[in-house]
């Protein structure tokens, strides 16, 4: 259906609006980023780029960076490992003890995250588990591990089972049709699934918060942060974050999304 | 059926479930069965008392603070659910009236916000909306007000105001995929048949697009009512929510149990709002 200019205009109108509500919280600190800060307020004639310098400079945000990019890659790593063999298991029958499997992996993403990050708190101090990194690492893998089955099993849903059959009739194993048949079919979704994966293990705050130990992930320093006021070296850091994460959506719509659906959306 | 081969293999056979069925019962199970246990145990003192009880339920349901608190909580993010799809709803049209890449692209933007740093947002918000907010200075600016605004400083609207802005990417998704999926032939035949532009979009486009509308409505809920960050750093005193009197459970107030207890009733209130959302889903996949 073709829109009416009213209602187009009207449309363009509130979705401008909508963008501002986005990304007008965080213009405020971008645009900090690139001017000489006095008591908060920015000196529209002293451009700098001072803030990326003390960013550099920050040891405790590194730390705290480099802490963040380690669980986020390792809780991927995880989550796509055990994604990958649920919904292999999930898919190569039925049975009702396939279906509480999956219900199962959905629960902490459908629990609101403070009720999967309490229980994971109470778990860790039941069993003498100190809370550190791993306790992170652990509780983004559950969190993230629903993202990652949840790509796979629909990828592998649509797979011919045609070739899958040619592969065992022509006398290969299990795990030679895994390796030359499946796992190539599921590149795509397996590259997908683990940006979207990452960036959610970056952001992760809730959950974090809840079962960190003395080692602290990025949001949960900025959350303790907040206190005091942040630092010029945030808005460095907000910046070039942002500039990273729109990366890599881009990167992973890319990949989820069918070639042809694109191609043929161009025309 | 994938890895059914007929020379099967002990790796397969053995290993596969094992994983598949021991780390979901170990890390997903253990930890939110225990959970729901926990909160049976009761606390005297700062000291775990280890036997069964039901006080902490009794507790909810006879202090007088926790079921309006509770109550207050699920309007406000019903309040939420409904502004955002107020908002989510015409952004998701135009995307839909799009073609090609700037639709995808557009829906691209629409989603990255979300990947952005959540509490850096919170910050900036409460910073906007703050009492010498730009949001005051802009209005005493324009000379719309004459003294800063209240109404939004520190408490409940501020956080209904936060929490919208926050999640209206969710709400713009689930309608964006239900507006794309209604075939153009319908939209065509209506037009054949003589139907205006509002019928058809009343009669035909509101009516299919619904399911895309009470995932939203449900999708934001959830994340709003399980929200315990943006409330404390923007609801100030009066901004009680459910979510930070729990936390405060396993803070200040050092109760455990009866957090757990408060965590079992959100569960509760929320699985009932999931399974009406997965319905809907549901309903939209076979059609």
């Amino acid at each position: 259906m073709t829109l009416t200019k009213g209602a187009m205009l009207s449309l363009v109108a509130i979705t401008g609006l909508v963008f501002l509500l986005l990304y007008g919280p965080l213009l405020v600190p971008i645009v900090s980023s690139f001017f000489t800060l006095d008591h908060g307020s920015i000196l529209w004639d002293q451009p700098s780029l001072e803030s990326y310098a003390a960013l550099s400079r920050n040891e405790t945000i590194l730390e705290a960076v480099t802490n963040t990019l380690m669980v986020g890659a390792a809780a991927v790593v995880l989550a796509l490992i055990m994604g990958m063999v649920m919904a292999l298991h999930y898919c190569s029958g039925r049975s009702a003890s396939r279906e509480i499997m999956q219900f199962v992996i959905f629960l902490p993403f459908l629990m609101p995250p403070m009720v999967t990050g309490l229980s994971l708190l109470v778990f860790f101090r039941e069993i003498d588990f100190d809370r550190s990194l791993v306790t992170v690492t652990i509780g983004h893998t559950v969190f993230i591990l629903t993202l990652a089955y949840r790509t796979i099993v629909v990828r592998l849903q649509s797979l011919e089972l045609g070739i899958i059959e040619a592969s065992y009739d022509l006398g290969a194993t299990n795990w030679q049709t895994f390796r030359y048949i499946l796992l190539p079919s599921l590149r795509g979704a397996l590259i997908g699934a683990a940006v979207l994966c990452f960036a959610l293990s970056f952001d992760e705050t809730m959950i974090t918060i809840l079962v960190t130990g003395p080692d602290s992930t990025l949001p949960v320093l900025l959350w303790a942060m907040t206190r005091l006021g942040f630092p010029p070296d945030v808005n460095a850091l907000v910046t070039l974050v942002l500039a990273l994460t729109t990366l890599m959506c881009l990167v992973a719509a890319w990949q989820l999304l069918p070639r042809e659906m694109i191609v043929e959306e161009a025309n | 059926m994938l890895l059914t081969s007929q020379k099967r293999q002990g790796a397969t056979t053995f290993l596969m479930p094992l994983i598949a069925y021991g780390l979901p019962l170990f890390f997903i199970v253990a930890p939110f069965a225990g959970f729901l246990f926990y909160s049976f145990f009761w606390v005297e003192g700062g000291v775990m008392h280890y036997d069964l009880t039901l006080l902490n339920y009794l507790r909810f349901f006879v202090d007088a603070i926790f079921l309006p608190v509770m109550l207050k909580t699920c309007l406000l993010c019903l309040g939420v659910a409904v502004l955002t799809v107020v908002f989510g709803y015409p952004v998701a049209f135009l995307l839909a009236s799009l073609r090609g890449r700037l639709r995808y692209a557009l829906l691209i933007l629409v989603l990255v916000p979300l990947l952005m740093s959540y509490v850096i947002k919170i910050y900036a918000i409460r910073n906007i909306l703050g009492g010498n907010g730009l949001l005051n200075k802009a209005l005493l600016w324009l000379g719309m007000i004459d003294e800063p605004l209240k109404f939004f400083v520190f408490n409940l609207n501020a956080v209904l105001l936060a929490l919208t802005v926050l999640l209206i990417p969710f709400a713009v998704l689930p309608i964006f995929l239900s507006l794309e999926r209604i075939p153009r032939n319908l939209l065509e035949a209506s037009v054949d048949l003589g139907a205006s532009r509002l019928q058809t979009f009343f009669r035909i486009i509101l009516p299919m697009s619904l399911p895309g509308v009470i995932s939203a409505l449900t999708f934001v809920f959830v994340l709003a009512i399980g929200d315990f960050l943006t409330p404390q750093m923007v609801g100030g005193q009066s901004g009680f929510t459910f979510g930070r009197i729990i936390y405060s459970q396993f803070g200040t107030a050092f109760n455990w149990p009866f957090g757990a207890a408060l965590s079992a009733i959100l569960a509760l209130l929320v699985i009932p709002v999931i399974a009406l959302g997965a319905r809907f889903n549901r309903k939209r996949g076979s059609a």
